[in-house]
């Protein structure tokens, strides 16, 4: 007989098996009592998996131990047997079927399509398991060691390894043949010496033949490690006192190894297991001593012994080994508290010294213009190692106020939890970008948002369980926040991966509700922007399902006072994904300063891509148009001139700034362009609150003030612009 | 003269590739189908080793490892139980019944030589 008739055999048996399971699923919704008929289809798919993993079938032992663990849980009674459950069982019998007729044709692993499909099931087999089963864990993993090289010299005669067994009394009856062991352990090395101790053995007349009285004392040469010969005894651990001692060059070499480690928070004996001078086994053991030693004690509440005295007191360990050990935990704390030396600081002396590094900055400005215009160079030298210092104490000023936005996301993992339940949806969190920094103000007031935006992703975005199945999609839904710096920016995502936005109903909502005309030409993203219009209940509109009050609306416009904006990613029947855009932080820009007439305007340095001069080809042909040609690219702009409206004739030459938002780019057509120029923010009273393209104000060197340019707004004029090509053009007016 | 090694388990195949390792490594060995069947097959003759399955139609392995705890002729004989790591109970249950050695299923057949001979060498 050979292997390959031995896996014809276990073909034979499996089909003859999976018919069985066949007839029992067939048969258990009819019986009152299943018991039997279950132990049958259970013992028959525990079968087909245990043979399998002999012939290392190993994507026949995966599938099938997902299909053992739903029916071990029926059969222990933690799962009713329905219909639902029954066909599904049914589905994965056919599977297990394809995968044997797979294995009969001499494959050793599984194509694509059967992994797909296996996997299809395996998502819904773990529904019943209620969680993802533990994956099969692996044998520990072997401690991984340099071999002892002999350094010549012939072996020196105490460098083994010393054991010393005491047998259980019942090891014989047990069938645990101390000699077998023995035996065994001879195959890993060599037994230099033996010594057999007999002090526990009886009077004649009191002894028991069948009773094991023997001890022994054991120096041991091998290359095995400890787990190793550990494992010789394995069946015998539990009745037995065993303890091994390394060779005293293996102590050297642990020593080495305790030092090598990576600073983790370990705990003594996890360090002594980790470099494999202590075994898991012992360790156990050794707790176990140390629980029951501390429980002895209650009453003069004493601490429990120290692990490390258990240790060598037990002869587990040398000593010198656990003074390694605790040297290196001390090390390891001490490193760990100089890291998180921190200083709370109140929040509001934060906030003066931003706002006092402000004000530098602008008397910084105000120094180096006196400086030019007097035209001292030695002056000038020094008003510029002047204003690069201050930048960087406003860059280092401004990260205090950063803080990770983690906090912020992991606030939904319970939201999101309970939100699920409540909608009667399988959801989970995907949290990303945890650790981008963003201004405290901005994470305080994002919360609100997020929660809104979330709330309607698992409401309307995720669909239901049986929705998500029937689309062939997973049934637990995913939702992912992420969060990353772009181009002076900090964007902040929603993902789902539900059904999208459905354009035609949005577009038909926002018609009937008179948001827009029927027949106006939108882009997709503009048809997706309508669900932050005010009056657009998207919760009446897109599902049945009763909102929940969240307008949509809110979200914009918290987002908005931000300075920051919202796209739409969306596909149908894949998902949405909601971006918000928003500034680094709130105090101080990097500027570019432009004159137009006697005003001066700061456009957010990080926002201009290039300046450009407005040719006097491109000013003739573009006087009744409003684009021009940039390298072949057609580029919109705006004469800041007109959208101000400001005094004057402009001057004969003009410029060109070319700004750019997300992917939309603009130009900006200015007068004089005055270069770049640190500037705080002061906000807009509220009377300029409704202003469209212009941020907040500044203060520049010379005292005067200068209007701080909204760039995205600015943009999306021009491209509002194109789209209604024909409607009159707005004016805006600062006086 | 060889040792004898008896396999216990309902599936034929896994029997098969068992006996080939053990075969292989100089064991002689028989095989039961269920409880039952192996104590009909042990009928007093010496036996080395048991290795046994625990879920098996008729008689479980359970059982059968009291039942052969019972006979005097097999009082020393070591037992190696087939679990699986689903079935943590009953490798305590096996073990109380007097089946100290134990083999988690799926295994490779080098897996089991090597608890084998731990307790018996060929």
């Amino acid at each position: 007989m050979n292997l390959d008739q031995a896996l014809k055999t276990y073909i034979e048996e499996s089909r003859e098996l999976l018919q069985e399971i066949e007839d029992g699923l067939l048969r258990v919704e009819q019986e009152a009592d299943t018991a039997d008929t279950v132990n049958a289809i259970f013992r028959a798919a525990h079968t087909i998996k245990g043979s399998a993993g002999l012939f290392g079938l190993d994507y026949l032992v995966a599938f099938t131990h997902g299909v053992e663990s739903v029916l071990d849980r029926v059969r222990d009674g933690s799962l009713g047997i329905d219909a639902e459950l029954v066909a599904l069982m049914l589905e994965c019998r056919d599977h297990i079927s394809a995968l044997v007729e797979h294995a009969a044709e001499g494959a050793m692993t599984a194509t694509p399509e059967l992994d797909a499909g296996g996997q299809t099931l395996t998502t819904r087999l773990n529904v019943y398991l209620g969680k993802q089963p533990p994956a099969t864990t692996p044998a520990a993993p072997e401690a991984v060691e340099a071999r002892v090289e002999a350094s010549g010299g012939g072996r020196v005669g105490c460098d083994c390894w010393h054991i010393s067994l005491r047998f259980g009394r019942e090891s014989l009856r047990n069938g645990m043949d101390p000699l077998s062991f023995l035996r065994y352990l001879a195959t890993l090395g060599d037994i230099v010496s033996i010594e057999t101790l007999t002090d526990a053995l009886p009077a004649a007349a009191d002894m028991d033949p069948e009773q094991c009285y023997l001890g022994y004392e054991i120096k041991f040469r091998s290359d095995a490690d400890k787990a190793t010969i550990e494992g010789v005894f394995e069946f015998a651990l539990e009745d037995s006192q065993i303890h091994i001692l390394p060779p005293r060059g293996r102590v050297a070499d642990y020593l080495d190894m305790i030092k090598a480690l990576p600073e983790d928070d370990l705990r003594l004996g996890e360090i002594l297991c980790r470099v494999g001078s202590l075994t898991e086994h012992e360790l156990q053991e050794a707790l176990g001593a140390q629980a029951a030693g501390a429980q002895a004690e209650q009453g003069e509440a004493t601490e429990p012994a120290p692990i490390g005295d258990i240790l060598v007191g037990a002869g587990m360990v040398q000593p010198e080994l656990v003074d390694a050990a605790l040297d290196k935990q001390k090390q390891t704390r001490e490193h760990r508290a100089q890291e998180s030396r921190v200083v709370r600081v109140d929040a509001d002396k934060l906030d003066r010294l931003i706002n006092l590094v402000g004000e530098l900055v602008i008397a910084g400005a105000s120094t180096n213009l006196i400086a030019q215009r007097a035209g001292m160079a030695d002056l000038l030298e020094a008003t510029s190692t002047l204003s690069r210092l201050v930048e960087e104490v406003r860059d280092s000023a401004l990260t205090l106020r950063m803080v990770q936005i983690g906090a912020t996301f992991s606030r939904f993992q319970r939201v999101v939890r309970d939100v699920s339940r409540e909608l009667g949806k399988e959801i989970q969190l995907v949290i990303t970008g945890a650790e981008t920094e963003l201004d405290k103000t901005v994470v305080e007031k994002i919360g609100d948002p997020l929660m809104h935006l979330v709330r309607n992703s698992m409401d309307h975005g995720i669909e239901a369980p049986d929705a998500r199945v029937a689309r062939g999609k997973p049934a637990q839904g995913t939702l992912r926040l992420n969060a990353y710096h772009d181009s002076g920016s900090i964007v902040i995502e929603v993902g789902d991966d539900g059904g999208g936005l459905n354009r035609q109903r949005i577009l038909d909502k926002a018609i009937e509700r008179g948001i827009v005309q029927a027949g106006q030409n939108l882009s997709d993203q503009e048809i997706c922007q309508l669900i932050f219009e005010p009056g657009f209940s998207t919760a009446a509109a897109v599902t049945n399902l009763s909102g929940r009050g969240v307008g949509m609306d809110v979200v914009r416009k918290n987002i908005e006072a931000l300075r920051g904006t919202i796209e739409i990613d969306s596909v149908e029947g894949q998902g949405t994904t909601i971006r918000i855009r928003l500034p680094l932080t709130l105090a101080i820009i990097d500027g570019f300063l432009v004159g137009i007439g006697g005003s001066s305007f700061v456009i957010p340095l990080e926002a201009v891509a290039e300046c450009v001069e407005l040719s006097e080809a491109d000013r003739a042909a573009s006087r009744d148009r409003h684009y021009l040609n940039l390298r072949g690219e057609v580029l919109p702009f705006l004469r800041l001139r007109e959208v101000f409206d400001v005094d004057g004739l402009p001057p004969r030459r003009e410029n060109v700034v070319v700004v750019q938002y997300g992917k939309q780019r603009a130009g900006l057509v200015v007068d004089e362009l005055m270069g770049e120029f640190q500037t705080v923010i002061k906000p807009l009273g509220r009377l300029f609150g409704h202003i469209r393209g212009i941020g907040g104000s500044t203060i520049l060197g010379s005292g005067e003030v200068a209007l701080i340019l909204d760039v995205p707004s600015l943009v999306q004029r021009t491209s509002e612009r194109e789209g209604r090509a024909l409607a009159p053009p707005h004016a805006l007016s600062v006086q | 003269m060889a040792k004898t090694i008896l396999i216990v388990d309902d599936s034929a195949s896994l029997r098969q590739v068992v006996s080939i390792a053990l075969k292989g490594a100089g064991y002689d060995v028989i095989e039961g189908c269920d409880g039952k069947d192996a104590l009909a097959k042990l009928n007093g003759q010496k036996v080395h080793l048991i290795i046994s399955d625990v879920n098996m139609p008729n008689m479980d392995g359970i059982t059968f490892v009291k039942e052969v705890k019972q006979l005097p002729a097999y009082k020393f004989t070591p037992i190696i139980m087939l679990t699986t790591e689903s079935q943590e109970a009953k490798k305590a249950e096996g073990q109380a019944a007097g089946a100290k050695a134990w083999v988690v299923k799926p295994f490779q057949p080098q897996q089991m030589l090597t608890a084998v001979s731990k307790l018996i060498l060929p």
